[in-house]
């Protein structure tokens, strides 16, 4: 195992000061776009990933792994903290002003893999990149999105999840960015 | 064995399930390393999805709020630092409107200062206990919103107070308030979340309340 993967799944200061600092910025990204407030955000940030280090856990991932799951752990903090803030209103407009990836206001973590990302969204069908692009940029619920896009729920799901997939499919092969 | 969940492995790191369907995917992760996989794919590209949106920095504060809240309990006696932490501790309670004209922080101080500083810093919510006796107490519950740390205080105690938790496990015994002039305190970092909490002196009730989070 990384041995900064190691210390942080050991509950060592140092795996949790190394993971900070290599994903701060993405971190604060995610929980800013879902609770649409800095200070939020960062109590958001803080709390996830404390939650996680102290907790006993069994992770025996790789880097990579870890970054996707404490990016997982900041969604879902920050999902919980804007439903307790009441926030539903300010993140709607927010989102509605943070479109996926054509509409970017700051530098984005990695360009080329923003790219790579844009060309797997497109390449999806329409009705799932619209069904996954409101769960994850608009941070709308899934029966909010069967309202939005007026079909069942189970049809809903079965969009995103195979959006998901293919998007893993893509995402995971060399260049990932054919046409 | 159980049976594999179905989509909602590569819901789950979207956020978008109910917290019951969660729950759920948590449950039954733990124990089946095919769909743990699964989820663990799944995370990867919501990881992807989140790299595509606009980048932000967050302020200094909040690595060092890590950096304190990481820091061992044994090691957090920084007396050089009590007076600022003295200070900020005490705005933080006078704004909450408590109507004490002297908040004694003795000692104690230097062994809870880590905690007075995640206060100052972070969200937390107060409520005061309910007189339980015919001889009840005047005290005040501070608590951060993620439950990660509780701070009984009590004016004028008049004897030894101890605390009871009430958690989904059950009654616990917190041990007695500290003595601090006239006030006595108490400062927990919980690992299960407490749902109320109980002042008892001699062993009688003498204040309650419930902590909503």
């Amino acid at each position: 195992m990384d041995e900064f993967v190691e210390a942080f799944a050991a509950r060592r200061p140092s795996g949790l000061e190394q993971a900070y600092a290599l994903w701060s910025r993405l971190f604060f990204s995610v929980a800013r776009h879902v609770v649409s407030d800095n200070a939020l955000a960062e109590d958001c940030v803080h709390d996830a990933l404390m939650r996680v280090w102290r907790s006993p856990n069994r992770f025996d991932g790789n880097r990579e792994m870890l970054k996707a799951y404490l990016i997982t752990c900041v969604r879902n903090e920050s999902l919980g903290m804007a439903r307790r803030e009441g926030r539903r209103d300010a993140r709607e407009l927010k989102a509605a002003r943070l479109a996926p990836v054509t509409s970017v206001d700051a530098p984005v973590v990695d360009p080329v893999e923003t790219q790579r990302l844009q060309a797997a969204l497109e390449r999806l069908p329409e009705e799932q990149r619209a069904a996954l692009t409101l769960a994850y940029y608009g941070n709308k619920t899934q029966v909010e999105i069967a309202k939005e896009l007026d079909v069942p729920l189970g049809t809903i799901k079965s969009r995103i999840s195979m959006a998901m997939r293919k998007l893993q499919t893509e995402l995971a092969s060399p260049g990932g960015n054919r046409s | 064995m159980t049976e594999h969940l179905s989509e909602d492995l590569e819901l789950y790191p979207l956020g978008i399930l109910d917290d019951d369907a969660a729950r759920n995917v948590e449950r039954h992760v733990a124990s089946c390393s095919e769909c743990a996989e699964r989820v663990a794919q799944a995370q990867a590209v919501a990881a992807s999805l989140a790299a595509a949106l606009p980048q932000a920095t967050p302020s200094p504060a909040l690595e060092r709020r890590l950096r304190e809240s990481a820091r061992p309990r044994s090691s957090a006696k920084r007396r050089a630092n009590v007076f600022p932490f003295a200070l900020a501790a005490g705005f933080a309670l006078a704004f909450l409107g408590f109507g004490w004209q002297t908040l004694v922080l003795h000692e104690r101080l230097a062994a809870e200062d880590v905690a007075l500083v995640t206060m100052v810093h972070s969200h937390f919510n107060h409520v005061s206990m309910s007189p339980e006796s015919a001889t009840p107490v005047a005290a005040k519950i501070l608590y951060a919103r993620d439950g990660s740390w509780v701070y009984i205080i009590a004016d004028k105690p008049a004897g030894v107070l101890h605390a009871v938790a009430h958690t989904a496990a059950g009654a616990a015994d917190l041990g007695a308030l500290g003595s601090a002039g006239e006030t006595a305190t108490l400062l927990l970092h919980p690992r299960e979340r407490i749902r109320s909490i109980t002042l008892q002196r001699g062993g009688i009730d003498v204040a309650a309340a419930t902590l909503a989070y």
